[in-house]
Order: structure tokens, then C-alpha cells, then sequence
């Protein structure tokens, strides 16, 4: 496969260099100020909700409704997922909002774990609010933060067109293990809102490289097809199954598909002169 | 060893992840082992372009403060903690590379480029202590720095699109507003959603008066027209605002509003599929603060409803936003010519809050020769700091 690619790649180059007819294709910068705006209004409207929706999961923390802020766990999280490119540019915001108990000496127990994850801890593996309040309240400044930091943040382009295989490589290292929500078991809305973070980026710049690599963006594109397929197998009313109800037939077809599209997508950023 | 740490690679790092993954857990060991070992002798500064290895283990960064040259650099980072970790290059709380998700005994590698500061370096969890990295200027850098690239504009041209997006919806909001005003006869509502309108128009103009066609549909003054306000070409806003304030009625305005929406929904689709180039921003700024200064200020615009000031200042605003989004661009090349340009826009900004009172601007009839003369000096003085930008970051 890579052998292919290789080889097709430098067979381009030499009929590029032989054939004083033939354009190597060249995308301007200019070109991507148009996908980069539109990615910055997407993140931006998603910065928006997650503020809105934090609110409400928040409201119910603290309102001690364990059963409501379960249910709204999965989905207040989707938009921050969306746009994981752009919101952990924030190195302080991202490790108060999603860090993992990992990232802690003292795991669950260390007062620096805090955001979803903690409440995510208590809601699911403790069954409880208690002592979430602060927790609620420091998510929620957070988020109201993240949100204004982003209306002032000038996107840097290569951090937006390098985003699209870092969700797909998000989604292959934590979500199909099912690391990332390990108390609520909700990857799969987390893998999906990755995904079509990943997507709207491709397809933002899409018209870019559409003309020039063709078999490029046809196997991205059945990639992403084949992921969305299967994902939808496990849609419910309101949201997504829990991730041990995901098959082990299912889970690698997912696993083949996103490893190939991190693989692919690494490449985009080179495509479109931003290395 | 440059083949087991594939810094020598021109492929991306995340081919090289995949590529591990499907090597075996020994051959990592030996990755691992031969990158350390090439730690030990990797003492001093890094030129750019070399790899640069950090292993990190007991809670910090081995070597613990780096220096490299500007430009590209590979750093290989080799995770000899207990723990998965991710490695982060920070300025401040952003965070400029990263490698996320580096299993224990695992090393990886990231490819940065770099401009000369000072960054810092994450050591494994969030609360060890960090180190240091130290960027020195090279050639290229220096080069770059003194004549950015156009890829160096293309966050400022994006963002600046995100702004005549926002603008040019408000745009709309505000003038679907006033022609729903307009249409139910409610003179008051109406004149607010007229002031709500101007202010965006205002706000973006060094663009939008690029469209003569509307331009000249939307904005035109009286003064210019052969019969004034009772000619045909008198339309869009300033005779909204005839009628509105003159006439002090909604009535026989309705065509007007119609009409004023369907050209401001234009102007917004075609604002959208601009293609700006870098130097038109600094010189649509020029023209706008030029004119205003030349001709606006001394006259009005605004006869009928006096509120010259608050559209000077939305200009004003506008104008402020695009030297902001230059600043990070141009301040190394031309560090005099954008202090200049921001001591001026504050000079201009200072002079209008000045007149300002507890309930706004006051009536430009209002405002005397001399107060205006002073407005227009300041406001030339910020379109002459302006006009230097695009020479000195070299964009003529």
C-alpha cells in the first residue's frame, strides 16, 4: 500500500518534470482563507453550545439530579469533541475540562482532577453529586472561558487542516479502547462527534484538492462512509449505545477505517502546502 | 539510528505512529534504547533541522532545557515513565506541537517549526514540573520575520473574513428589522433599527464600498445627486434616514426598506466570496480614514439625523480590528510602523470618546469647525501611519 503510494507519488513527480505541459498542482494560501473562516464560524457555534449545554448538565449537578445530569453527560460533551483541535490549543483549559485521572499522581483522588471526567466519576462510579458542586462550577467558568478565548483566537491554518487526523488519531488511541469515558462507558457519542469534527474539516477543503488527487479524496471519503455506516448501527433516540454494546466485528471495522483515514489525513496538511 | 527514530524521514509523524504500531513490542525496546542512547550524547545546542531527543522518566524531562535554532526540528520523545503521556511545546497556556497518547517504554517522534522565544516543555503529568526550550533567530528566521510570507497572512485574511461574515449578518439582521419597522409604521422602532444597521455597514465599509453598484445603491448622499433628495438615485439608507428624522415618518418608505435589504443581502454573499489579499487590508484602512478625514468630517453625512460620530466611530472600530489582526504579522518587520499606527488609532479614539456624553454622541450640528478640524488632523494622521504598513512588511 505505501509502496504504492510511494511510487505512484514519484511516477507524478517525473511525468511532472518530464511534461513541461503538465500543472503540478499548487494550492495557494489564499485559497484556504475561505475553508479556514468557515472552520472558525463551525467552531465557534460549537463553543456556543457547549456553553449552552454545559449550563443545563451543569444546573443539574448541582440541583443534586444524578439521573438528569447522567443523561446529558454523553451529549454536553460532543461539541467540546467536535472541535478538540482548536479547544485543547488551550493547555490550561484543556486540563480542567478533560483530563483524565491519569494525567494526575493521585488519580480520581488528586484535587487537580476536575471537569467532565471527575464529574463523570462521581455521577457514574460513585452515583452521586456530592462534592461536585465546585467541580460544576469551575467546568462552567471554564467552558465560558474556552469560549471567549476562542472568538479572540486567530486559528493557526496548520493546526486546523493537521486537526482532522488528529481527531481520527483521538478516536484510534482513546475511544475505540473505550479509555476516554471509562465510568460512563459514552465513547461512542465522543467518537462520534470526533468524527464529524474530523469530516467538516476534509470537507472544507475538499474543493481544494478534489481536482488534483481524486483517488486520494475518493478513499477518504469511502473511509469516512464506512465509519459513518457503522456508527449508525448503534444510534438511539437520543444518542448513542453504551460502548460495551459495540461488536467485536464492529469495533474493528471501525478500527481499520479510522487508522486509515489518521493515516491519510496526515497527509493533508502537505497537500495543501501547510508543512 | 536516524532509521529507528525516523527523524531522517520526510514522512509525516503520524505514518511513522502507525508504522510502530504494527512493529513489534522488541523492536520498540531497541527504538527506545538507541534514541536514549542518543540522548546521552546530545549535549549541546541543536542546529535546526536536528533531532533532538527528550526522555522523559521520575516525573521530568531529560535533558531538561533545550536550545535550538528557528526553523524545523524533530524531537524524539521517549516515554520511560509508568504511564501513557502526552508531550506538549507551550508558549504561555497555548499550546504550539504536540504528541498525544505516548504508551510507557514507547518513544515518538514531532516535528515542529519553531520562531525564535522561549516555550516550554511538558514532563509527563499535569502537575510535574516542566522544562524549557529555548528557540535562538537564525537566517531564516530573521528573513522571514522581515518579509513574512503570504502563508504568514492567512489566519489574519481568515479572520478578517470571520469579521465581514459577522458584520455583514448583522447587516442583515438589523436591516431586516428596520424594513419590518418601516412596514408597520413604527417610526421609533424604526430609527433604532437604522442606528443598529449603520453600525456594521460602518464597521466593514473599507470593503463594502469596493462594490460601486451597491455602494452607490446603499450609501449614496444627496449632495452628489443632481436633485437632491427628491432624485431617483436617492435611496438606501440616507434616505431611510431623510424620512425617518426629515420627514419624521415611516410613510412611502417602504420600497426603500425593501429595496435596502435585498442590496445589503447582496453585499453580504458577495463580501463572502472576496478574495482579499494581503495588502488590501492596510489599504482599504487607508482609503476609508483618508476620506473621512478629507471630506466627511468637515460636512457630514448623516444631515438628517446628525450622528456623523457614531458612524465614525463603527469606522473607527473596523479599522482597529484590521491593524489588530496585522499586529502579530507585521510587528517584527515594522515594529515602529505598527506602534505609530496604534499611538494614532488611540489619538482618534480618545478625541471621539472625548466628545461623548452620558447619553452618547451629541448632535454633529452640535459639534463646532474646530472640534472637527482637530478629528480630521487625528484622523489623517492615523491614514499616513496606515499608508507606511504595506511598504514596510514588504508588500509593495
Amino acid at each position: 500500500m505505501k509502496l504504492k503510494l510511494t511510487l505512484s507519488a514519484s511516477l507524478f513527480a517525473l511525468s511532472a518534470a518530464i511534461l513541461p505541459g503538465v500543472a503540478v498542482a499548487e494550492v495557494s494560501p489564499l485559497d484556504l482563507v475561505q475553508p479556514i473562516a468557515d472552520y472558525k464560524i463551525y467552531v465557534s457555534e460549537n463553543s456556543e453550545k457547549l456553553v449552552a449545554d454545559t449550563k443545563a448538565f451543569t444546573d443539574a449537578v448541582k440541583a443534586g439530579d444524578v439521573e438528569k445530569a447522567k443523561s446529558l453527560f454523553g451529549a454536553t460533551r460532543m461539541s467540546y469533541e467536535a472541535i478538540e483541535p482548536i479547544a485543547e490549543l488551550f493547555s490550561d483549559l484543556d486540563g480542567s475540562i478533560d483530563s483524565r485521572a491519569d494525567d494526575h499522581e493521585l488519580a480520581e483522588k488528586d484535587p487537580g482532577f476536575t471537569g467532565f471526567h471527575r464529574i463523570e466519576y462521581g455521577l457514574f462510579a460513585q452515583n452521586s453529586t456530592e462534592g461536585l458542586g465546585p467541580v460544576a462550577d469551575q467546568l462552567m467558568a471554564d467552558v465560558t472561558e474556552l469560549n471567549k478565548r476562542i472568538t479572540d483566537l486567530t486559528l493557526p491554518p496548520e493546526k486546523v487542516v493537521g486537526g482532522a487526523a488528529v481527531l481520527m488519531e483521538e478516536v484510534a488511541a482513546t475511544k475505540i479502547s473505550g479509555e476516554e469515558d471509562r465510568y460512563s462507558h459514552t465513547d461512542l457519542w465522543d467518537f462520534k462527534a470526533n468524527f464529524d469534527g474530523s469530516r467538516k474539516i476534509f470537507d472544507l477543503v475538499r474543493p481544494l484538492i478534489e481536482k488534483d488527487e481524486a483517488a486520494f479524496v475518493t478513499k477518504v471519503s469511502a473511509n469516512f462512509d464506512a465509519v459513518d455506516t457503522t456508527l449508525a448501527k448503534y444510534k438511539t433516540a437520543d444518542g448513542y449505545e453504551l460502548y460495551d454494546k459495540l461488536s467485536e466485528d464492529d469495533r474493528k471495522v471501525l478500527a481499520a477505517a479510522v487508522n486509515t483515514l489518521a493515516e491519510d489525513l496526515s497527509t493533508l496538511r502537505g497537500k495543501l502546502g501547510l508543512n | 539510528m536516524s532509521q529507528s527514530t525516523g527523524s531522517a524521514s520526510p514522512r509525516p509523524a503520524s505514518q511513522k505512529l502507525m508504522q510502530l504500531a504494527v512493529v513489534g513490542a522488541a523492536a520498540l525496546v531497541v527504538a527506545g534504547g538507541a534514541a536514549f542512547y542518543y540522548a546521552s550524547k546530545n549535549v549541546k545546542p541543536a542546529a535546526a533541522g536536528d533531532a533532538i531527543t527528550v526522555t522523559i522518566k521520575n516525573g521530568a524531562c531529560d535533558p531538561n532545557a533545550i536550545t535550538v535554532a528557528a526553523g524545523p526540528s524533530t524531537f524524539t520523545i521517549v516515554n520511560q515513565s509508568d504511564r501513557a503521556l502526552e508531550w506538549e511545546i507551550l508558549d504561555g497556556v497555548m499550546v504550539i506541537e504536540e504528541r498525544e497518547n505516548i504508551a510507557p517504554g514507547i518513544s515518538q517522534t514531532l516535528q515542529a517549526k519553531l520562531k525564535p522565544g522561549d516555550y516550554e516543555i511538558t514532563c509527563g503529568l499535569l502537575n510535574n514540573p516542566r522544562g524549557t526550550l529555548h528557540v535562538t533567530p537564525s537566517a531564516v528566521s530573521d528573513a522571514e520575520a522581515a518579509r513574512p510570507a503570504l502563508r504568514a497572512y492567512l489566519g489574519p485574511l481568515a479572520e478578517f473574513q470571520v469579521f465581514l461574515v459577522t458584520q455583514g449578518n448583522s447587516l442583515v439582521k438589523a436591516s431586516q428589522s428596520l424594513d419590518a419597522a418601516i412596514k408597520a409604521g413604527d417610526l421609533e422602532k424604526a430609527k433604532a433599527a437604522y442606528q443598529s444597521a449603520r453600525v456594521p455597514y460602518k464597521q466593514i465599509e473599507p470593503m463594502a464600498d469596493q462594490f460601486a453598484d451597491l455602494h452607490n445603491a446603499i450609501d449614496p448622499v444627496a449632495d452628489y445627486l443632481e436633485k437632491r433628495e427628491q432624485d431617483p438615485a436617492f435611496t438606501g439608507f440616507h434616505r431611510i434616514e431623510y424620512g425617518l428624522y426629515t420627514q419624521k415618518s415611516t410613510a412611502g418608505l417602504e420600497n426603500y426598506s425593501t429595496k435596502l435589504l435585498a442590496d445589503v443581502t447582496a453585499l453580504k454573499d458577495r463580501i463572502r466570496g472576496l478574495r482579499i489579499s494581503p495588502e488590501q487590508i492596510a489599504k482599504g484602512a487607508q482609503r476609508l480614514m483618508a476620506s473621512t478625514a478629507e471630506t466627511k468630517v468637515a460636512a457630514g453625512v448623516d444631515h438628517y439625523a446628525q450622528t456623523d460620530l457614531s458612524d465614525f466611530e463603527a469606522n473607527v472600530a473596523g479599522v482597529s480590528r484590521m491593524m489588530a489582526l496585522l499586529k502579530p504579522v507585521a510587528v517584527t518587520a515594522a515594529p515602529q510602523v505598527v506602534g505609530d499606527i496604534e499611538l494614532r488609532l488611540t489619538d482618534v479614539s480618545t478625541e471621539l470618546k472625548a466628545l461623548r456624553g452620558p447619553d452618547g454622541y451629541p448632535s454633529y450640528d452640535g459639534v463646532n469647525a474646530d472640534t472637527r478640524k482637530v478629528l480630521s488632523q487625528k484622523m489623517q494622521a492615523l491614514a499616513d501611519a496606515i499608508g507606511k504598513l504595506n511598504a514596510a512588511v514588504g508588500l509593495e
